[in-house]
């Protein structure tokens, strides 16, 4: 039997006294797609990052894909692409350098070209981001996901600063993935798209407790 | 600690130093704050020592490394506060590469802009101080590598610890000047003897203590990095 994509057992996250995750528990089975909310400060970025390892638990366990969360940090980062609400992109480098630079580090090869174009960005792949909005700096932090060898994605806030157009390209992603049988976690204040996949749960998180908020029947 | 994989961290660490490298190239942050602020420190030692020629000679080593040593901290501070804009830092640190690559590839990056810098503010110390350094280059220049090495490897380091910090530009000279000391006695102790007493054999012993640091130091903070970007 394969690992659960997610195992959260007792997971505790503290900043000081401050316990931002209170004893969660979650099983996540590969290829699903679960929508995270909650209001501001709830903690969704800080599971999100929890299950990327950018973040150590204070205490309980934790794996991705069976790998361990603090022992084997490293084989999860190499299934799991993130993308953060601030998008992560240098000013100073162009569109296609930034792609180019997240796909060495994951040891990829990728038709730069091919992908900005799928994201809306053929015409300004070598320009400075420094001169895009932030928009075209989100399309950006999204091309990463079409980088090839993920097996997971955690999209924080993948809506925000995007026109409709831009929206569409998130739906379209998530459809993909759904396709390919990736497992999405995605931290959203927005309401459900009528383009994008329905979610398998949608989960709550409040004072630091995971609730489920709504199962889709299987 | 994340386990070095061979090759592909090697390539890790290049691709870094090519990234800092690039960003350098066109923003020219880091190169106009230091050059300006070494040139000047230079000329204004220079003139507060007076037209002296022996006193000049004498303290020349001693105001190269001080130059260095504040263009090192804005050296070191700089690589990091690039990583902050967009969240480039979080990002990165999302990267399948041991977090220890991250450092080694700014460390490396910071090393090519201080030792940029010495080699050019050499001639300029040895018009301004009038200082007669002979045949003594190449190991004067050894001393200058391996000088601006350390400050990397420390600077580098302790700026990953403060640059989330709101008071990043106090804190960071205070955590790494005590730790650079003996790193920065060796330089000046090298210099001096290469530039003003023309001595090659003790030249040599304070370079074996400036080996040593880089060792020391190199294995240390590489070994402990991971632990200053997790939270």
């Amino acid at each position: 039997m394969n690992a659960p994509a997610v195992g959260l057992h007792d997971a505790v996250k503290s900043f000081g006294r401050e316990a931002v995750l209170d004893g969660v528990n979650l099983n996540i089975a590969e290829g699903r797609f679960i929508v995270l909310r909650g209001g501001n400060g709830t903690g969704k970025t800080t599971l999100l990052r929890v299950l990327g390892t950018r973040l150590r638990l204070s205490s309980g366990t934790g794996s991705v894909f069976g790998f361990d969360l603090i022992r084997q940090p490293g084989e999860i980062r190499r299934r799991v692409i993130q993308v953060s609400v601030a998008g992560g992109s240098y000013p100073m480098l162009t569109a296609a350098e930034n792609l180019g630079f997240a796909a060495r580090l994951y040891g990829v090869t990728v038709d730069a070209g091919a992908v900005l174009e799928r994201v809306g960005l053929a015409q300004v792949g070598g320009k400075l981001v420094r001169t895009f909005s932030s928009g075209m700096k989100k399309r950006l932090a999204l091309a990463r996901l079409l980088l090839p060898g993920a097996r997971m994605w955690l999209l924080d806030e993948p809506y925000t600063t995007l026109d409709e157009d831009g929206r569409e390209l998130v739906d379209a992603l998530l459809n993909e993935a759904r396709q390919r049988g990736l497992t999405v976690i995605m931290a959203t204040h927005g309401d459900a798209r009528p383009g994008a996949p329905q979610p398998d749960a949608v989960l709550q998180l409040d004072g630091g407790a995971l609730s489920v908020l709504q199962r889709r029947e299987s | 600690m994340e386990a070095f994989r061979g090759a592909g961290d090697l390539r890790a660490i290049g691709v870094i130093l090519m990234k800092d490298l690039r960003q350098e190239l066109r923003s020219r942050t880091v190169l106009t704050a230091t050059v300006f602020f070494a040139a000047v420190t230079l000329v204004i030692m220079g003139f507060a020592v007076g037209g002296q020629p022996d006193v000049l000679r004498v303290v020349a080593p001693g105001v190269l490394w001080v130059a260095l040593a504040f263009a090192g901290v804005i050296t070191a501070s700089q690589s990091w506060v690039n990583e902050l804009e967009d969240g480039a830092l979080e990002q990165l640190t999302m990267y399948p590469v041991p977090r220890a690559t991250l450092y080694l590839g700014k460390v490396l990056a910071n090393w090519i802009y201080l030792a940029a810098l010495a080699i050019l503010l050499v001639p300029v110390t040895v018009v301004l101080y009038d200082v007669q350094i002979g045949g003594r280059w190449p190991l004067l220049f050894l001393v200058l590598l391996l000088g601006t090495l350390a400050f990397s490897l420390v600077g580098t380091f302790y700026a990953a610890l403060t640059v989330t910090l709101r008071a990043r530009e106090s804190l960071l000279p205070l955590l790494m000047f005590p730790i650079i000391i003996p790193a920065l006695l060796a330089a000046v102790g090298a210099s001096t003897e290469l530039m003003y007493f023309a001595d090659t054999v003790k030249a040599f012993d304070w370079l074996q203590l400036l080996v040593a640091f880089v060792l020391a130091y190199g294995v240390l903070c590489t070994a402990v990095f991971h632990f200053l970007v997790e939270e």
